[in-house]
């Protein structure tokens, strides 16, 4: 069940008010079966995934913490870890690498037809794998109390509105959420509906807007023009933020409707100063998943400086492989990697003279800068393979008189690109729910107004589901 | 009871601005939505109120062979038997109950029709055309058309309230059907599903000389059981709930309804499946025939109306007809329609009469290929011309048997038109080609660049060939505008002359 849908639109509402109509003792039950429900309405198959990797990692859990001894508690971990990533190999990377060693084997002439594994990617993998990886994690270290209730572990593995496309969730701070008990509150019910509101108005009116005209020239990059190419590139960073930011605040905003404070995973991102600043405001929590879980463990930066390049360098690199079975995200990862360890150098070798103070001028630069490189680097991220993405960066400076296509991008869609873009140098720091709560009601409503004339009216129409599903 | 108050408030708010913003809505917005997304409408749109009879249909109504000398619409063919009627189509391909039934909705209340005729498609009712893959884009194009306020129909498209289903999906949903569905033969048969008939047709089906599987025909065989191997329920099958609908809304709007059960090709039905598929073939057929007669709805039994080699697709299930196949149906239909228009109704009699001048001016009821390209943007006589470019590379075509031309004017050929070129930036060319089957006798590209000197003026085109051998010995010929650029050029008044 996608969020921008009809299906949603029922649902939603269902859910909340029978957990509220219901006991506090039965709402567990209300929110695992909705949560499955939602799942399973991908394909029912799938369900069987997500219940194998929440039996294992309670046992595990529960063993973990029942063994004195690391050496006990290791056999439980390794258990989890096999069965998350083994799910998640096999799902996702087994193809890759097949191919891949196909292509090896055949540069080598070796002639061995490696086999493929013919499976859809199960929904929303990464996200639950790496959320109740982090669980069987924390309790080995002893961060986590292991879970007894078996309901309510489900639940934190498979807790719909972050099921799909996250934010990942750690158990310490979801569960105890999750257990308490919530009044029926005008706050949290006014201010989930103010961050739904304002995700679909994101997503389905500026993504699924761009996404069409991105396609258009991903899909046949030869008939249009530079200009048209570096547009449909420039496009393409407000669409991907736009869904991805999109889907989490309407993720966080179903969450709050019930009580649940879900993490933020987004920071006006575009407005970051430099790479370092972007992953601390873009999709916040992968980025300190892998602070805690991948770079803490390699040995954070208490380690020699050729050590700690090192580190950033896989940490990005993983990251990026986590994203996608294809070296498009490899390199991807790579190039954050590079691009971090670089500006670190220059940072580290001359102090910028001039003022960085929010929205100064020095502020200023240092985005576009930031901005500018990340939508080269999303080029990556697009492309369907390395060679596509090197032809778009070709075709960025040869098309230059090249007509056969022309891109066309109404007012309308620039319009709502300006919306954005103006709305986040609005809500650069704070959220949309708090930052509409302080204006007049007659201001708050003819936003409201605006967004929900928006969404019906000027939504993209065509099928594009959310890009972080198919992660 | 305090927080449940200040909700409901809000939303009795929300509900109260909805209001202006479905009237705004309507009146700036919905036209441009309805182009974009619901091109259907302009089906409707371009029926004048006066029409008498609406013949809604699917691409059987359009589709010719490409010797047929008479290229005309079964409606248009219909309309030779009630000259002081207006007959008019609205022809969706790949159209269903399902979707007539929208279109019907939309006829204004303004109009007078008299008679609506419906295509009743066996073929529709089965699994894979409930499940085509078709319908996504089918059901999206009806969201906006359907009857209620149009915000509320622009947010059901917004979210995605129709049938969206992907490729996989419906495929599997088939193959459940295929699967689940037991088939009831009056007699034991080797299989109760079409799963089983189609697995058995493959191993049990035809063999050639040596012994060997003749996969070809067997393909054919087994895609027929999978067209027609269904028995209709009229609880269950949509396609019955649509066809139900659509009788109650011509009660509702007092219309004569007429449904056209189509020919299928039943005589290559038994040659490859035999009995089994006939008994289910006929059983489909009586059942509709009963259960709308018995509704009020005059229904045309054609299923066996037109014979096998008048199909044009004789290696697929289509309801694709051939001249004389278009013209039996259109004559089945103005007999059955006799007794409403008793004073209108004529007799026809179509005669071999051969023809040697063919003009088209975009305007008329002309059948010509490509008229896709048929636009409003500009005209030279009347309101239409055909409009090539930017990615239209073909202008209407002119195509047409050769052995349809009397000998003595198979000398030369006189081609004129009227083109209107909007820049100097094209390679655009007049194509004339002959060809016998697939092979091609003569192929020439003259450059419309040699006549055309002006721009933003519609100027004269002339062209004399003489009629070579070579054409002479071939059985299509073919002329039509080629223009690759993106450089619009129009054309009108296509004059094609044999001397």
């Amino acid at each position: 069940m996608l969020f921008n849908t009809i299906q949603f639109v029922f649902f939603l509402p269902l859910i909340v008010i029978f957990y509220y109509l219901i006991p506090q003792k039965y709402r567990w039950v209300l929110l695992l079966a909705g949560s499955y429900y939602f799942y399973m309405c991908w394909k029912v198959e799938y369900i069987f995934l997500i219940l194998a990797s929440t039996l294992i990692d309670y046992f595990s859990g529960i063993q973990i913490e029942k063994k004195k001894t690391k050496k006990g508690k290791l056999p439980f971990l390794i258990l989890s870890l096999i069965t998350n990533l083994g799910l998640l190999f096999a799902f996702k990377y087994f193809n890759f690498f097949s191919e891949s060693f196909d292509l090896l084997f055949q540069k080598i002439n070796i002639s061995y037809q490696f086999p493929l594994f013919k499976v859809l990617l199960p929904v929303g993998i990464s996200f639950y794998t790496f959320q109740t990886l982090s669980y069987t994690i924390d309790v080995y270290l002893g961060k986590q109390k292991a879970e007894r209730h078996l309901g309510y572990f489900a639940l934190y593995v498979s807790y719909f509105p972050q099921l799909v496309a996250g934010p990942i969730e750690r158990f310490s701070r979801l569960t105890p959420q999750l257990k308490q008990y919530h009044k029926l509150s005008y706050k949290n019910i006014v201010n989930g509906l103010r961050l739904i509101l304002y995700g679909l108005f994101i997503k389905m009116v500026i993504a699924d807007n761009l996404a069409g005209i991105v396609d258009q020239i991903y899909s046949t990059p030869d008939n249009f023009s530079s200009l048209n190419i570096i547009t449909g590139v420039f496009l393409y960073s407000f669409q991907i933020y736009g869904d991805f930011f999109g889907y989490s605040s309407i993720a966080i905003g179903s969450a709050l409707m019930m009580g649940v404070n879900i993490m933020d995973n987004f920071k006006t991102p575009y407005l970051a100063r430099n790479i370092a600043e972007f992953w601390q405001r873009w999709h916040i929590s992968l980025s300190t998943w892998f602070r805690d879980y991948l770079y803490f463990p390699l040995g954070g930066n208490r380690v020699s400086q050729t050590r700690w390049l090192y580190n950033i360098f896989v940490v990005f690199v993983i990251s990026g492989i986590w994203h996608g079975a294809n070296w498009t995200f490899v390199f991807w990862g790579g190039l954050y990697g590079i691009v971090y360890i670089i500006e670190h150098i220059i940072n580290k070798f001359s102090k910028p003279k001039f003022s960085q103070k929010s929205f100064s001028f020095g502020h200023i630069i240092l985005a576009l800068k930031t901005f500018v490189l990340v939508t080269l680097i999303w080029v990556f991220f697009r492309s369907q393979n390395l060679n596509e993405a090197f032809h778009i960066f070709g075709l960025m400076f040869k098309n230059i008189d090249v007509n056969t296509a022309e891109l066309v991008v109404s007012s309308m869609v620039w319009i709502m690109v300006l919306i954005f873009i103006l709305s986040d140098l609005i809500l650069y720091n704070k959220r949309f729910d708090s930052w509409i709560n302080k204006l007049s009601f007659p201001l708050r409503w003819s936003i409201y107004s605006f967004f929900v004339f928006s969404i019906i009216v000027f939504s993209g129409v065509d099928d594009f589901p959310f890009i972080y599903f198919q992660f | 009871m305090a927080v449940l108050k200040k909700i409901i408030l809000r939303m009795s708010l929300l509900v109260l601005l909805l209001i202006p913003m479905n009237y705004i809505y309507k009146y700036f917005f919905l036209q441009q939505d309805l182009e974009k997304y619901s091109e259907l409408i302009n089906l409707v749109k371009q029926i004048p109120d006066d029409a008498d009879i609406i013949y809604v249909a699917e691409s059987s109504n359009i589709t010719y062979r490409s010797n047929d000398q008479d290229k005309r619409y079964i409606s248009e063919m219909l309309a030779d038997y009630y000259t002081d009627l207006k007959v008019y189509d609205i022809t969706k391909p790949a159209g269903h109950g399902g979707v007539y039934k929208v279109l019907l909705q939309n006829i204004p209340k303004t109009s007078k029709a008299k008679t609506i005729i419906v295509t009743l498609n066996l073929r529709s009712f089965n699994a894979s055309w409930k499940n085509s893959v078709l319908e996504t884009s089918l059901q999206k194009s009806l969201v906006l058309l359907k009857d209620y306020p149009p915000l509320f129909n622009r947010f059901m498209l917004s979210f995605k309230a129709y049938d969206i289903k992907n490729k996989k999906e419906r495929e599997r949903l088939i193959a459940k059907e295929w699967k689940s569905t037991t088939i009831n033969f009056p007699y034991t048969a080797p299989y109760n599903n079409i799963f089983e008939w189609d697995l058995w047709m493959a191993n049990n089906g035809f063999r050639d000389k040596n012994g060997k599987k003749d996969k070809k025909k067997v393909q054919l065989a087994c895609s027929y059981i999978k067209a027609y191997g269904f028995q209709i329920d009229t609880n269950t099958n949509v396609r019955i709930k649509d066809f139900d609908d659509i009788v109650e809304l011509a009660g509702e709007r007092g219309w004569q309804l007429v449904f056209n059960l189509l020919p299928e090709n039943t005589q290559t039905a038994e040659k490859l499946v035999g009995d089994d598929l006939i008994y289910l073939m006929e059983h489909n057929r009586r059942l509709l025939v009963d259960y709308y007669t018995s509704k009020g709805v005059i229904v045309i039994d054609n299923l066996n109306a037109v014979d096998s080699e008048e199909f044009v697709d004789q290696n697929w299930t289509t309801e694709h007809y051939a001249e004389l196949g278009r013209k039996i149906i259109a004559e089945k239909i103005a007999l059955k329609l006799e007794p409403v228009y008793p004073e209108s109704f004529n007799e026809v009699t179509y005669t071999d009469e051969m023809k040697s001048i063919f003009l088209n001016n975009c305007d008329g009821n002309h059948v010509w290929g490509h008229s896709k390209t048929i636009s409003n943007t500009g005209s030279y006589s009347g309101n239409y011309s055909s409009k090539t470019g930017k990615g239209n590379d073909y202008s209407i075509s002119f195509e047409y048997p050769l052995s349809g031309i009397p000998d003595s004017l198979k000398n030369s050929i006189s081609i004129s038109l009227k083109a209107y070129q909007y820049s100097k930036e094209h390679k655009a060319s007049l194509i004339v080609s002959a060809k016998s089957g697939k092979t091609s006798n003569y192929w020439k590209a003259f450059r419309l660049s040699s006549k055309l000197n002006e721009v933003n003026k519609w100027e004269d085109y002339k062209l004399t060939i003489n009629i070579t051998d070579k054409i002479k010995q071939s059985e299509m010929i073919k002329v039509y505008v080629l223009n690759k650029s993106n450089s619009i050029i129009l054309i009108d008044d296509f004059l094609v002359e044999f001397n």
